[in-house]
């Protein structure tokens, strides 16, 4: 199977150079120092407050998919600018500097791997890469991660980290969220599973997609909000006060069904897939 | 008088001319004409963000004049059954042509009273599920066509609004109206924002007028997050690609519904037919198609839209 398709081992990135890394890190929350390697080890969660700092694709993807199960498909999918955008900067050298700085083609990092012993289909967004906004070649990717998902019966899990749609694409952008809406539709309908991890931030027509899981899992104090809060800023011309789009409120308010620790993501999942396989025993 | 745009100020000495001369009851033959020679020369020569300004005009005709003028015997619809019913969607159902059809848009007001009573024509997820519920009900039930009329600066971005699932009610939108039955046929006639204007945008056929404008974030919004300055909606509007004719190009609008010099809200009656005739046209060509085939067709038209290098 898939034999047509290049397969890769996902690219470790250095996001964070050298120089940081030796540079203890101040927890944006709590305000303590830590040292990077004590983060790193600690899935990047702050130690004394539990404050859940950034992932990359690549560390997410190792968090979630068991080692070296990961092989990544279309990796021939690359963003592009075909509106000719151009705001402080042209999108062409946003382009540019993204694949550049992360060694990725596009927002999305998708593929196939085991979770907990269980194929899945996973994807995730990649926020180093452009915001991990939502362009046409990461709408694409999810899109085709979706169908893959739907033909070989797989439970799908996408993990979201995303500003929004990617504004230099225009309206192209807007559509990829009706597309990828329709085809976690048909891939529903189908009988698959689809898990939809919100992690920080999951903003605009990504939490749109997001909400549209069987399951909807969001880790501990991720920032989710239909507008965004620079947008809803400009146009209610108030903040929205930040602790208010917080996962721990919005389950409150019934729109998810499962908020963890990011130590407890994994196997979160990993209970989903067993109960969900056992259907076919 | 109308509210003239600040691209329109040379016009200002001529409609005072005009009010002069009505005022004396003296012929304003000459004047009229020298108003309409003037528009047609502004109008064809407008800036992206001109047309953004032309969109929002406060006289521009909106849903409701729409519904009033094409369909009769019209019955709005209220409530989403589970929260209240949001004003700033106004969905029924009545004749159209002397066909029963059903209608689903956004409302915004005339003045201000009336905007803050609207929303602004920015709907809360409550507006959201009661279209989809009208939806299901004018397909399902009535076996009618549905019209749907887009004109909206964007979702509501409340606290409120996210409290009660903004996100969760247009994915399901989304979703649901991939599988009505029955044909749509959306029309941007003002403002297509974003989310909030797709949240009732899923169609087989996406007409749209002339200064109408479809974008994925208003200018204003793209200029505070890209160049983190809200003032420079101008360079905005450029880039996004959001008039009638790019979308066109970009093969996202089946339609241009044009629009005279000087605009809709110019003139309004001639524009409102103008809508009805290319909606009805759309109409009857959508009820050709088999179910199987029209689901098929607007699944399609959408899985489509991307460009990306492989």
């Amino acid at each position: 199977m898939n034999i047509f398709k290049r397969k890769k081992k996902i690219i470790k990135v250095p996001i964070v150079t050298e120089e940081e890394r030796a540079k203890p890190v101040r927890c944006k929350s709590c305000g303590r120092l830590i040292s990077y390697a004590e983060l790193k080890k600690n899935l990047k969660v702050c130690p004394y407050c539990g404050y859940h700092f950034r992932m990359t694709a690549g560390e997410r993807i190792n968090l979630i998919a068991d080692e070296d199960t990961f092989s990544e498909i279309d990796t021939e999918v690359k963003a592009v600018d075909m509106l000719n955008f151009k705001d402080v900067v042209t999108y062409k050298n946003r382009i540019k500097q993204a694949k550049e700085r992360t060694g990725l083609d596009s927002a999305a990092v998708t593929g196939k791997a085991k979770i907990g012993g269980f194929d899945a289909a996973i994807g995730t967004f990649a926020f180093e890469f452009i915001g991990g906004s939502l362009g046409s070649a990461t709408g694409e990717k999810i899109t085709r991660l979706i169908e893959y998902a739907k033909k070989r019966e797989l439970p799908l899990v996408i993990v979201f980290s995303s500003g929004g749609e990617r504004i230099q694409e225009g309206i192209y952008s807007l559509m990829q969220v009706a597309k990828i809406i329709y085809a976690i539709d048909s891939f529903k309908e189908s009988g698959g599973l689809f898990i939809s991890i919100l992690t920080n931030p999951t903003y605009c027509g990504t939490a749109t997609i997001a909400m549209a899981g069987n399951v909807v899992i969001a880790e501990k104090g991720a920032s989710i909000s239909i507008s965004g809060p620079r947008l809803a800023k400009q146009v209610a011309k108030k903040n929205i006060l930040p602790k208010l789009e917080q996962a721990e409120s919005l389950i409150e308010n019934g729109l998810l069904d499962i908020v963890v620790d990011r130590h407890l993501l994994k196997s979160t999942i990993v209970r989903l897939l067993k109960y969900y396989n056992r259907r076919r025993i | 008088m109308v509210k003239l745009l600040s691209f329109e100020k040379s016009l200002k000495p001529l409609y005072e001319e005009l009010k002069e001369k009505r005022k004396n009851a003296q012929s304003t033959d000459y004047i009229e004409e020298k108003i309409a020679e003037t528009l047609k020369k502004i109008y064809s020569n407008l800036t992206p963000y001109d047309i953004v300004q032309i969109a929002r005009h406060p006289d521009r005709p909106h849903t409701t004049d729409y519904i009033n003028a094409l369909f009769t015997d019209f019955l709005e619809l209220h409530g989403d059954r589970k929260f209240g019913d949001d004003p700033a969607i106004i969905a029924g159902i009545g004749y159209f042509n002397g066909k029963v059809t059903g209608v689903i848009g956004h409302r915004k007001g005339r003045n201000l009273k009336e905007n803050l009573r609207y929303n602004f024509g920015m709907a809360e997820p409550e507006g959201y599920r009661k279209a989809l519920r009208v939806a299901h009900l004018i397909s399902e039930r009535f076996k009618a066509p549905i019209i749907t009329l887009l004109d909206t600066p964007g979702a509501s971005p409340t606290i409120g609004a996210e409290e009660r699932g903004q996100a969760e009610a247009i994915a399901y939108n989304l979703q649901e109206l991939f599988n009505i039955p029955t044909p749509i046929v959306a029309i941007v006639i003002g403002e297509g924002g974003s989310g909030g204007a797709l949240g009732i945008g899923i169609a087989d056929k996406l007409l749209m007028l002339k200064y109408s404008i479809y974008s994925v974030i208003s200018p204003e919004g793209c200029a505070s997050i890209l160049w983190r300055d809200a003032s420079k909606a101008k360079e905005a509007a450029n880039a996004l690609k959001l008039t009638a004719n790019d979308l066109y190009k970009l093969h996202i609008v089946d339609k241009i519904i044009e629009e005279p010099a000087g605009g809709a809200h110019r003139h309004r009656e001639e524009v409102i037919q103008a809508v009805g005739k290319e909606a009805q046209k759309a109409l009857n060509t959508l009820s050709r198609l088999s179910k199987k085939k029209l689901l098929e067709k607007r699944k399609e038209k959408f899985i489509n839209i991307g460009v990306y290098n492989e």
